[in-house]
């Protein structure tokens, strides 16, 4: 019952915010051409879709976003489990892994245009560049953060390291990898957007630049929504697994 | 009487500061034994190398049995799976299980109606139970305990003194614990040792000549004297 009520006084929030948007606008009171307003986002939106357009910007952006989200995930995955095998191999590239994570990604971006060229692989690498530090970082830390009896527990079962990995380490570090995968979102959208400002001719962060630069503003508020609706549809899945994770281990 | 395990002159150390030094033990089938010693003087490192973590160590040992269990201080129980899942952990390691003897224990526990629940629900004393339950799933030869008591009620721990007594007794398990309690290791003990500070040397073997249950044994007249001994060696360390 408490729940039903702050689900409808969410709904309600957004209402409210659409709505006096909408009126603002209508009545002159911020300036429509640099905020625009609901109905004309839709109305964008509807152009969009009569021109074909819509499904190829939604579809190119979501292609980039699995791909890179998938890759990123496998990617720092594997390096984890590779450093945690190994404590020597991590404590050799601690530092360049710091001096990477510290760089702001996007200054690669012109070099990588000139080695791949101006196309999709560009905004993947742009996008695998930005997750694979971070979600690595949250993987790692789950897994070297095993408590201490449970690894007497499995030596004193003569476990082999596959077994102590894959019966404790990994599941014990569940919630960790949870949290990777969320911030692997986070981290993929904002790389595949900048990729897309940066190169490409199709996709959300296409629309937004291209928007800007015919100023037409309603089309870049479209662009933005449907980032979000995006953005959202990936994170439900993930926050459901994640509450039942924690469920289990409260 | 057989002999089921023997220590030969054991000695560990550890970043270059002694903590067993010249440990000799000899232990028969059946025997329960209790260690008894100061915070920090090896005890568990004795545990360990019995049961094999721990491979770096002076001296030899003669172990009769390759089965083996290990019951810690902290329960250990993997959240991550069922109250029947952790039960049969072992079956992982390709162990051979008793299923039926877990089965009845599950029952006895009042844990059965609940082996598909998650161990969150559970409290200290059941967890500690369940824990137990996986030590016993491989009909061990050799238990070994750590302080396997030491989070729990006084009610609870009496009780489970009691169940663990009982179930070492009547499957003919060597048992080997590591206590703070003096009261603990009486009542639960044929033999109990006493081991100085560091580096842990033994100090005195008692031999308990009481009979009877924990309970009876904790009302025994000869209780305190046994109580009185063990104390002053602790004392003097």
């Amino acid at each position: 019952m408490k729940n039903k009520k702050i689900l409808i006084i969410q709904l309600l929030i957004l209402i409210i915010f659409i709505i006096t948007w909408q009126y603002l606008s209508d009545n002159k009171i911020i300036n429509s051409f640099i905020f625009s307003s609901p109905k004309k986002i839709l109305l964008s939106l509807y152009n969009l879709y009569v021109n074909n357009n819509l499904f190829i910007h939604i579809y190119t952006t979501i292609k980039e976003i699995i791909i890179s989200f998938i890759l990123g995930f496998i990617i720092s995955f594997i390096l984890a489990i590779i450093l945690y095998l190994s404590n020597t191999l991590y404590k050799i590239v601690d530092p360049y892994l710091n001096v990477l994570n510290s760089l702001p990604k996007i200054a690669l971006g012109p070099i990588l245009i000139i080695i791949l060229g101006a196309n999709t692989k560009s905004i993947i690498i742009m996008a695998l560049l930005i997750n694979i530090l971070v979600c690595f970082n949250s993987i790692y830390i789950g897994l070297i953060s095993c408590n201490k009896y449970y690894l007497l527990l499995f030596k004193s079962y003569n476990a082999t390291k596959i077994q102590t990995i894959k019966y404790l380490i990994i599941p014990n570090a569940l919630i960790n990898i949870v949290s990777a995968l969320k911030i692997n979102i986070s981290m993929t959208l904002i790389g595949v957007i900048m990729g897309e400002f940066l190169v490409s001719k199709a996709g959300l962060g296409y629309l937004i630049i291209y928007g800007t630069q015919v100023f037409n503003l309603s089309l870049v508020y479209s662009s933005i929504i449907l980032i979000l609706i995006i953005s959202y549809l990936i994170y439900i899945p993930i926050i459901l697994i994640e509450n039942k994770i924690k469920k289990i281990s409260s | 009487m057989t002999k089921i395990l023997t220590l030969n002159n054991i000695s560990k150390n550890y970043n270059d500061i002694k903590v067993l030094d010249n440990i000799n033990i000899d232990i028969n089938k059946n025997d329960f034994i209790s260690l008894i010693g100061p915070s920090g003087c090896g005890k568990s490192t004795l545990l360990n190398i019995i049961s094999n973590i721990d491979k770096d160590y002076i001296g030899t040992k003669d172990i009769k049995t390759n089965n083996i269990s290990y019951m810690f201080q902290n329960d250990c129980l993997l959240p991550w799976l069922t109250i029947y899942q952790n039960a049969t952990l072992s079956k992982i390691f390709n162990k051979n299980i008793d299923y039926k003897y877990i089965d009845e224990l599950l029952i006895k526990y009042g844990l059965y109606e609940y082996k598909d629940k998650y161990i969150n629900s559970l409290s200290g004393g059941l967890k500690q139970r369940l824990a137990l339950i996986r030590a016993l799933a491989t009909k061990p030869d050799i238990l070994l305990l750590d302080e396997p008591f030491s989070a729990l009620d006084f009610q609870t721990r009496l009780k489970l003194e009691d169940d663990v007594k009982t179930i070492t007794t009547n499957n003919n398990i060597t048992t080997i614990m590591v206590t703070h309690d003096i009261n603990e290791a009486i009542s639960m003990s044929n033999i109990v040792i006493t081991l100085s500070n560091k580096p842990s040397r033994i100090k005195n073997i008692y031999n308990i000549d009481i009979n009877g249950t924990t309970l009876e044994k904790r009302l025994d007249n000869k209780f305190n004297y046994y109580y009185n001994l063990i104390l002053s060696d602790l004392n003097e360390e």
